[in-house]
This record gives C-alpha cells, structure tokens and sequence, in this order.
C-alpha cells in the first residue's frame, strides 16, 4: 500500500543529484586552476609543469600603474548599479502594484523583462546609434529643448553613468517581478487597518508595504554585494573605446587586455582569485548582518 | 498512476537531458564575428604572388619509401596523415562542392604526396589565437599549426615544437628556399633561434604593399570642380571642400572629408598616409587590433628614436585638429571601429580615405556595385613641402609562421606543404585553379586553403607589368594565370561588369591603379621602414599595451581639439617617464649589437 520513501523520492534524487554532478564538475573542479595564479604560466608546461613564483602575480598587479584606478573605477561603477538596481525595481513595482487592471499590469511586466534576453553585443550596437553626437534621437531631442550635444559613449565623464543607466535599463524587469511577488505577500488586513486608522497612500506605503519587502530586499542587496567588483565584463568591453578608459576601464577589461596581449595567464588568474576572495569577504559579511539586523536566515 | 509515472520519468529524463548537453558547444567556425579592422588579406587577390620566369623547381616524384619519402615533392606511400588547424575571413567564400575537406590542396596533396590532412578545427579570425592557446593548455597541438611572432617565442621557450634546420636543408625545393631567402634572409633569420630554425616563415609579403595611397570621390571632385591633391595643402582644402561644398548634392551639410576611426593607424581609414606627407611616421594602432608593441622606429644620429614622439607628428597633429574642427573629420570617430568607418565610406558620407592597395576589393567594391555612378580614385601620396614623401612600410619582417609540434613524426611535411604550395603556383606545374577559381562571375580566391603558404614578394608588382604590356600589345601569350586572371577582369570590367572594378583599380592603369602608383613609389625607393626589426624587448612587452593607451587618448584629445597642440611635448615627457625611456634604451643596445 504504502510506496517506499525511495520509489516516490527517485526522480527527485535524480534531479538534485545530476545538478549537483554538474556543478561538481564546472563549479568545484576547475578550482584546481586557482594555482595558476600563484604560477607563471606557460599554457604549453601546463598546470603542473609551470613555473612557481607565490605571491609575485600579486605584487605585478599591486605595482602597475593603473591598478587603482581601475579598482576605483570598478567599485563606482559597481556600487551605482547596485544602489540603482536596487531603488528602481522597487519603485517600479510599488507603482506596478497599484494597478489595478490586471491585464495592463502583466503586459507591463513581460516587456520590461524583455531587454534582460538581449545581448550586449546587440544593445551596444544599438546604443551607439541612439547615443549618437551627431545622429542619435536622444542628442537631437535634447538638442530639440536647447541644450547642448553631449557624446555620451566617447566623453569619460559621461561614460559610468550610460554604463549605470543602460545596465539599469536591462536588468530592472527581473528585479521588479522579485519584488511584486513579495508585495502580493503583504496582508491586505494591515492596509485596511491602516486605512481605517486613517493613514494616506503614501503612509501607508512607507509604513506598511516598505518594511513588509524588507526581507526580500536585503536578500537581493545581499545577492549583489558579492557582485561588487563585477562591473560587467560584457557591457562594458562592448561599449568603451580608449577615450574613456580613464572611467570606464574595470577590473576585468583591463586584465583582459594585459591577458590577451601578453599571454600573462597568471596574472588574469591572480584577478581573478582576488575579486572571488573579495566577494566571499563581503558576502559572508552582509549574511551576518543580515541576520543580525534583519533577523532574516538567507541559507 | 502509470500515466502520472509516465510523466514524472519524462519531466526528470528532458532535464536531464538538457543539463548534459548544455556542455556540447559548436566548434568549427559557425559562430561568425566580422573581423574587425586590418586587411582581410585572405581574400584580396594574389597576396602572394607568381614569378614570371619559371625557375628550377625540384618536382621530384620518384623513390615512394615507405616512411618518410625523399625529394622535396616525394610522395608519402602508404600516405600520411598531418593535422592542423585553420582559420578563416568572414569574407571566405567556398566554390560549390569544395570545402575545407575536398578542395584543390587536399586533394591535391593526397593524390601527389600522399598526405592526408585533418583539420582539427577551424574558426573564424578572431577566435583563433583564444582556440590555440586553449589547444595548447590541453597539450593537444596539431602536427602543423600557423602562430604569430610572439607565440612562436612561448612555444621555442616552451620547448614544445620541432627543430626544422634538418627538414629545410633536406627537403626544401628550390623554389621555396628562393623565397624564403628573399630580402637578405630576414624571413629565415626571424624564425632561427640560438641557431636553429624552428618554424616556416611567410615569405612573399614584403613586396612594399604596405605604403599607403589617397583613394578619394572623383565624383566629388568632378562637381566641385576640384583638381586632385598635389599637396598636403590640397588635401587639406579638399577635406574642406567636401564638408561644405554639399558633394553629395542633397541640400544637406552632412559629408565629411576625412575618414579617420578609432585605430588611427590601419589599412584601411588609416592616418598613416597623412602622417607621412608630413614626413611623420608614427604607427601604433588603437582599437582592439593594436597591440601596443609593434612600434616604429627612425634611425637619427647613429641611434634609435620613437618614431611617434617626433615634432613632425606635432605638426601633423595641428593639421588633424584644424581639418576636425572644420568638420570634415567624423566627430564619433574615437569610438568607430573599421567595419563603422566602412560604412560611412560605402554610405556616401565620406569623401576621402587613406588606406592600402586592397581598399577597392573591400570595402570599396560593395559600394561600386550598388551604384556604378559613384567613382572612388586612387592616388599617391603627397608631400607637405618640396621633400618627397616617404611612405611607412615595414613587411619585410615575416607575421605568419609555421611551426611542427614535436610530437609529430614527419616534420618533413610541413616543408613538403609549402613545396607543394610554391610548385604549383609559381613552378612549372602551376594552374590558376590553386589560386582562384570563377563561379558565376566571381572569382573565389583558393590560396587560402594550403595549409601553408609562400610566394615571393614582387608577384604583385610583376604581374602588374605583365598586365599592362598586354593592355598595350594585345599579346595574351606571356601572361602567367593570375596575371590573366587580371588581364581579363579588367577587359571584362571595361566592357561593362561593375563587380570586376577591383581589377582595374589593382592592375589597370599607371597612374589610377594600385600596382601602377607603388612602381612609381618603387622607382626611387621612397619608402620609410622601422630601423628595429627584432622581437618586442621586455620593456616593450612591460609597457607597450599602458603606453599605447596613453598614446592613442592624447592623440585623439588633441585631433578633436579638446587639448592644445602643445600637449604633445607634455605626452612625450610622459610616455618617456613612463617607460619610455627603458624601452630606448633596449631597442638601441639591439641596435648597437647589429652594427
């Protein structure tokens, strides 16, 4: 009569234990890798033919005149996008959450989640006809009120802030979906009592709606703290030119230059192992306080 | 319950299936990139060439030994298998029935030399110096592989390919070793290594077609009732012309008159060519192509100097920033790569353009065929004063080269390749076929499948004078077959067929053709070559890639006029400061050791 645990569990072990099989295998494997960065590699000597210098991949990258800069450049532009890809989606969906014709409301949501399926390759392209000095629709608009054209992609003041706003533009309708789906989850018997009690719209969002979300934003803050010297690889390498490498040159595009040109492989991997030890610091840091102030577990 | 188990088996057996094979990726060249910038050199015509006077080739086809056979053109019996990898030009275009597997070279190399090859794979351009490298990591090289200069050193440094001083004293016809000594050996010696030779040069592209010509709208002209440029000055007015005369006739200011991208210095938009008219000869490209450590440098004194650091570039420089805020240079010319810097070309909005010999064959061409009215001429370049022009060429040093894993056990091959390669191009065997084929009008390039090629460096420039004595004489008779295929074209275009237009432009005439301008460039030798021709110095190597972003922004913020001109002596203090001054001084310790 009854199953066995195991013959209604199997296909779920399946499951779990062919995903784990893959990051087993992509995730954890290729770890053996990080000794590369404490190497001078010949990809021909391989991992364990090459050469072994400590921490000198470390030190290169400390000396090179560049490095803080384009740390710098790395933690605003990163940061910016994290504050705005935080105060945006939750905007957007405090404003979509008022809608009331369900219709309207989802057509919304499924368009603004559009551009996160779109390349950067694709928008890069399109951005540099619409940002455009001379041809673009948003210089000759604001030329239209007066104001003078600004070129934006080659101008490396303007530069992190296209890099924010573009990026925002893309990846909002993921996190607003995160955070509607959150709103629905708020009683709806504590706004009737508010409104009961008198409180306006705006009250009774800062009082009910903003700290019922608290939870779910400190779980998407958190997510993206570890991504704090991710400024986007993708993004930017298809964006910037060496006019703005001044603001726009991150971590990553700049090791990929030093890596592609000089072959130094040890010196991509030692990035590359700083940025993870870096984000493992923050993430473990943000998961204490998330607990501590928050009283919220994210694992 | 069975149809509910049924579906639970289907629901976990579709996810599982999908994680496994979200590993599988597609190799073998389908993602195509457009190559950026530089010459797409695989498919202009003839980049190699054909000697007019067939010499002693060694077509030894006798003695089949089992293993490896003798004589520069011994067939392998039983046949051998070679591997190697490949890559193409988004331009590659195949004849029907060929591919990479079955085309003339394979086939022609199995049926007279017995050796099969396999191509690992094959990808674009762009990928191929990522795919190797990652080739190499996994210790699985090919038998014969194609890497550039730098590569080459990893992998002597690496010990990871054969010594070929044996294989190329034994086995290489005579053809070959001609080529390969051409220019006083330099090709040779750039591939020896503490007195070994340990790779197959490219020979046969030194022949000068690098420097640079001025290729402008003769229509334009024509309607401004401009003569073409005799001076820089010329240049210059017609530059202006162009932005304000409205050429294009369509009541719109919307024409620039200098083409200019992000590279700066390139075959194609390239400023090379108005450099030197000011007798400046910089050239360390932007972009993503530029590498920072091909640097020039002009002997002055008995030493050394950077050619880019000069106060002829300051002076230039001032005639970019005037022209730029005339307006005749596109001011989103920093963030343009060479396929946009096409566009604008082929789109009508540009009226002038320096570049190399290859221009009229892309981009050029598509342009032509949409709109035969348009007219693109071709000119040399022009002086800024009463001294000749000296145009930047620096090809005699070999890019390409050919190295044997040390795996392999015929490294013989690869010379056998390049005999097979110059024999039935430039030998007594030769037929057109292994150089192009036509289908349906158009002629598809075939050079480009050997595996490993070679020519010498005058083929160009020689089938040139074969095609202009058969303009004159109507003799067809002493034409080689590529020199043919010219000849033809060019009648084919004159009677009417606008797709052969490159020909002309290449081969057609003395004073409006390519070929035609460099012989007159060639007659008193006014060419301006890098007086360093060793590999990158590690100083180079250390701060080529920081100080050619320094470079390349100064440039661009003065051109655009957003610094003074004067900032140029404060960027030579700074690149000297920067590592400027190390790289001086290996580049003359080389220098002094060659005197």
């Amino acid at each position: 009569m009854g199953q066995s645990r195991w013959a209604r569990d199997w296909p779920l072990h399946l499951m779990v234990w062919t995903g784990l099989a893959f990051v087993l295998v992509f995730s954890y494997g290729p770890m053996i890798g990080i000794v590369i960065a404490f190497q001078k590699f010949l990809p021909l000597n391989g991992l364990f033919g090459s050469k072994w210098i400590g921490f000198d991949n470390f030190r290169y990258i400390a000396h090179m005149p560049d490095t803080s800069r384009v740390i710098f450049n790395t933690v605003f532009i990163a940061v910016m996008k994290m504050i705005a890809g935080l105060i945006v989606p939750i905007v957007i969906a405090l404003l979509l959450n008022e809608i009331v014709v369900k219709a309207f409301k989802r057509t919304v949501q499924t368009i603004i989640y559009l551009p996160h399926f779109l390349s950067w390759v694709i928008l890069a392209g399109i951005l540099r006809d619409v940002l455009s000095p001379n041809f673009g629709i948003v210089n000759d608009f604001m030329a239209w009120l007066g104001m003078p054209r600004v070129f934006f992609l080659g101008d490396e003041r303007w530069f992190p802030f296209v890099l924010v706003a573009s990026d925002v533009w893309k990846e909002f309708g993921f996190g607003t979906i995160v955070f509607l789906a959150a709103l629905t989850g708020i009683n709806p018997v504590l706004y009737e009592a508010a409104v009961i009690d008198g409180a306006s719209r705006w009250k009774r969002t800062l009082h009910i709606t903003l700290p019922g979300i608290v939870p779910i934003v400190v779980l998407m803050a958190t997510l993206s703290l570890g991504n704090v010297l991710n400024a986007g690889f993708d993004q930017v390498f298809n964006l910037y030119s060496t006019v703005v490498y001044s603001t726009g040159d991150i971590l990553d595009t700049y090791i990929y230059r030093l890596g592609l040109h000089n072959f130094e492989f040890g010196v991509a991997t030692a990035v590359g192992l700083f940025k993870s030890a870096v984000s493992f610091v923050l993430i473990s840091v943000s998961y204490l306080l998330a607990y501590r102030f928050a009283n919220y577990r994210i694992f | 319950m069975l149809g509910k188990k049924l579906s639970s088996w289907g629901l976990v057996g579709t996810l599982v299936l999908a994680l496994a094979l979200s590993a599988c990726t597609k190799s073998n060249g389908a993602g195509n990139n457009p190559s950026t910038t530089a010459s797409p050199s695989e498919s202009s015509p003839a980049a190699s060439s054909a000697s007019p006077s067939p010499s002693e080739s060694g077509p030894d086809a006798s003695a089949p030994v089992a293993a490896a056979a003798e004589g520069p053109l011994g067939k392998y019996d039983p046949p051998i298998t070679i591997t190697t990898v490949r890559h193409f030009n988004t331009g590659l275009k195949f004849v029907a029935g060929t591919d990479w597997d079955n085309n003339v070279y394979t086939n022609g190399l199995r049926d007279e030399l017995g050796i099969l090859i396999k191509n690992l794979w094959i990808v674009d351009d762009s990928q191929y110096s990522n795919k190797l490298n990652v080739s190499m990591v996994s210790g699985d090289l090919p038998d014969v592989f194609e890497v550039t200069l730098q590569q080459l050193q990893l992998l002597v440094e690496a010990g990871a390919i054969a010594d070929l001083t044996e294989a190329y004293e034994n086995y290489a016809s005579d053809l070959s070793k001609q080529a390969l000594s051409e220019g006083g050996g330099i090709a040779l010696e750039t591939a020896t290594f503490n007195g070994r030779l340990m790779a197959i040069p490219e020979s046969g592209s030194s022949s000068r077609d690098d420097a640079q010509f001025i290729w402008i709208r003769t229509d334009w002209l024509k309607k401004l009732n401009l003569e073409p440029p005799k001076s820089m000055d010329d240049v210059m007015n017609i530059a202006k012309a162009f932005v304000n005369g409205d050429p294009d006739g369509n009541g719109k200011k919307d024409t620039f008159g200098l083409n200019v991208d992000e590279n700066l210095f390139n075959g194609w938009a390239g400023l090379d060519g108005f450099f030197n008219g000011y007798h400046a000869y910089p050239f360390n490209p932007g972009g993503q192509g530029g590498t920072g450590m091909n640097l020039m440098f002009l002997e002055k004194n008995g030493r050394l100097e950077y050619a880019d650091i000069q106060p002829e570039v300051k002076t230039a420089l001032g005639k970019l920033q005037e022209l730029y805020k005339a307006g005749a240079i596109n001011p989103e010319f920093s963030i343009m790569n060479g396929m946009k810097s096409a566009e604008l070309a082929t789109s009508g909005k540009v009226g002038m353009t320096f570049g190399q010999f290859w221009n009229a064959g892309w981009p050029l061409n598509d342009m032509k065929i949409k709109d035969p009215k348009v007219e693109w001429g071709i000119f040399p370049l022009v002086s800024a004063d009463d001294l000749p022009v000296l145009k930047t060429s620096n090809n005699i040093v070999p890019k390409r080269f050919w190295v044997v894993s040390k795996k392999s056990e015929h490294p013989e091959a690869v010379v056998k390749f390049l005999n097979f390669f110059m024999e039935k191009n430039y030998g007594e065997t030769k037929e057109i076929k292994y150089n192009a084929l036509e289908e349906n009008g158009e002629s598809k390039p075939t050079f480009g499948l050997a595996p490993v090629r070679g020519g010498f460096a005058e083929t160009n420039q020689n089938d040139y004078y074969l095609v202009q004595e058969a303009l004159k004489t109507g003799d067809e008779t002493k034409l080689t077959p590529k020199a043919k295929d010219y000849y033809d074209g060019i009648n084919r275009y004159r009677d009417g067929e606008v797709a052969l237009w490159p020909n002309e432009m290449m081969f057609g005439t003395e004073d409006g053709s390519s070929y035609g301008i460099l012989s007159q460039y060639k007659k008193n030798n006014e060419f301006m070559t890098n007086a360093f021709l060793g590999a990158p110095t590690p100083a180079i190597l250390k701060s080529g890639p920081a100080l050619k972003d320094l470079q390349v922004k100064e440039f661009t913020k003065i051109i655009m006029g957003e610094s003074p001109v004067d900032a140029f002596d404060a960027f030579v203090e700074n690149w000297k400061n920067s590592g400027g001054n190390q790289i001086l001084a290996e580049v003359n310790e080389w220098y002094q050791m060659r005197q």
